[in-house]
């Protein structure tokens, strides 16, 4: 019975995900309005929620008890609601008609188009309860300490930092479970990413405003169709780099003027300023690969060899001149090999 | 002959490009002398690692002697100006050959004016 317990979780969890998704769409597609009045709508559900926070957790603990009995039953407690019935069929778990009446009341409440706000709220409830419910299946949760934790950190966050710990380590010391301590931020980030999404999306949907007009794409043609620019573009040139280069009017100017040119460091001081060395220490250090047009034994490998030594030692060097003074020699001998034969 | 001289009179006064600055500007080496230690060094920069990998085939004890005798001809040949010993640290504003800090690149009598002004940053005479 375990297994197919997971199996119905996964499923309900996959389920509540799609519809999550379908929920949201389903908000932004039924809203014509301008993108403002959305946001009024998100951030007046938002007060909803928090002002409901308290009657929302009382709600969770009532439907720990309900839950066995709720979740065969059918979706029943809704009449107000037209569009989500399909979907709440789906999961199989209704609202609590409590919630449902309070929604509704908060709804007329507000100034703005109701039904949409009612249902708009009656998603945000449902997506409370889903996430709800997958961390009840999920593990092994004492809500009550768990609500009493979030309860605790909203009124004091600063403070009881370390007290806050040794509560949580108390109880989890006490009751031997798994307790989920990011619900709290879960939730956060859930309802910042919806606000989020509902803001891209509204921006990518309005209608353009017609303020700037594309730019023409300019056809880059060729820089000069001389070869060359001509000495009168040059002289040209010198003439107006010589009148806006002004002389500097303060030292602040003379400074920059003076990093431009070279003459002063940039700060703060970067001890590899101008050098460029992308090689790695074992191109520096390793140069026997270098050594393999030389002979094997004799004394110009001996030498060579020692060559090698030293410049493997030389931090000023580049490999590029270490690679040279490697190839000059191999040349070297190259040419007096004749000379070396008579030896 | 008199144009060979004017040619390098001419080449030998460089001109520095005109730049909005108010400083004092020189275009020409102090004398003669200044500019052939200028040429010395610009040969000796050149000729700088090919002096150095002949010295390390002469300066050895493990390569047949003959081939050092080689070497040191062929070290013998190259321009004698190329050679950093013949350099001399001039004064860079009089030339003088002797008596020149080496960090300011100043005779003694230069440094000495523009530090009685104020104008060597952080030098300042001695009381102790």
């Amino acid at each position: 019975s375990t297994s197919s317990v997971l199996s119905t979780e996964k499923d309900e969890s996959t389920a509540s995900k799609d519809s999550t998704a379908e929920v949201t769409s389903k908000s932004q597609e039924g809203t014509p309005e301008t993108p403002k009045q959305k946001l009024l709508d998100l951030i007046g559900n938002m007060k909803v929620e928090v002002s409901y926070r308290k009657k929302l957790q009382q709600l969770k603990t009532r439907e720990i008890k309900k839950q066995a009995t709720n979740k065969l039953e059918g979706p029943d407690s809704e009449g107000s609601v037209l569009q989500k019935t399909a979907e709440d069929t789906q999961r199989g778990k209704p609202l609590n008609p409590e919630l449902v009446e309070a929604a509704s009341a908060v709804a007329s409440s507000l100034p703005v188009n109701k039904k949409q706000t009612e249902s708009e709220l009656l998603a945000q409830l449902r997506r409370h309860e889903e996430t709800t419910d997958r961390q009840k299946r999920g593990g092994t949760i004492n809500i009550r300490n768990v609500i009493s934790e979030m309860a605790v950190k909203r009124q004091s966050p600063a403070q009881r930092g370390v007290r806050r710990s040794n509560r949580i380590s108390l109880e989890l010391d006490e009751d031997g479970q798994t307790i989920k301590p990011d619900r709290f931020v879960m939730k956060c980030c859930e309802i910042l990413n919806i606000i989020f999404i509902f803001v891209y999306r509204s921006l990518k949907v309005g209608r353009r405003l017609n303020i700037f007009t594309k730019a023409s794409t300019e056809t880059e043609n060729a820089l000069k169709t001389v070869s060359s620019p001509t000495i009168w573009d040059l002289e040209f040139a010198k003439e107006v780099a010589a009148i806006t280069a002004q002389p500097p009017r303060n030292g602040f100017e003379e400074m920059i003027q003076w990093t431009k040119e070279g003459i002063l460091w940039e700060f703060p001081i970067d001890n590899e300023a101008g050098m460029e060395d992308d090689a790695e220490f074992h191109e520096h250090i390793f140069l026997e690969k270098h050594l393999e047009d030389f002979p094997k034994h004799g004394p110009i490998r001996h030498f060579m060899e020692l060559v090698i030594c030293g410049l493997s030692k030389n931090p000023y060097l580049s490999v590029k001149q270490k690679i040279e003074h490697i190839e000059w020699f191999q040349k070297y001998f190259e040419e007096k090999k004749e000379f070396l034969q008579e030896i | 002959m008199a144009a060979w001289a004017l040619g390098w009179a001419l080449r030998a006064a460089r001109q520095v490009l005109p730049s909005p600055c108010t400083r004092q500007a020189r275009s020409y080496y102090v004398d003669w002398r200044m500019l052939r230690d200028v040429k010395r060094r610009k040969l000796a920069y050149e000729y700088a690692d090919e002096r150095l990998r002949i010295n390390a085939i002469r300066k050895n004890t493990i390569l047949p002697k003959e081939l050092q005798e080689v070497a040191d001809k062929e070290i013998a040949d190259l321009p004698r100006d190329s050679c950093p010993v013949r350099i001399r640290n001039r004064c860079v504003l009089t030339s003088r050959p002797r008596g020149v800090k080496r960090r300011w690149r100043l005779s003694r009598i230069v440094f000495r004016h523009f530090a009685d002004h104020g104008q060597m940053s952080g030098i300042q005479r001695a009381m102790w």
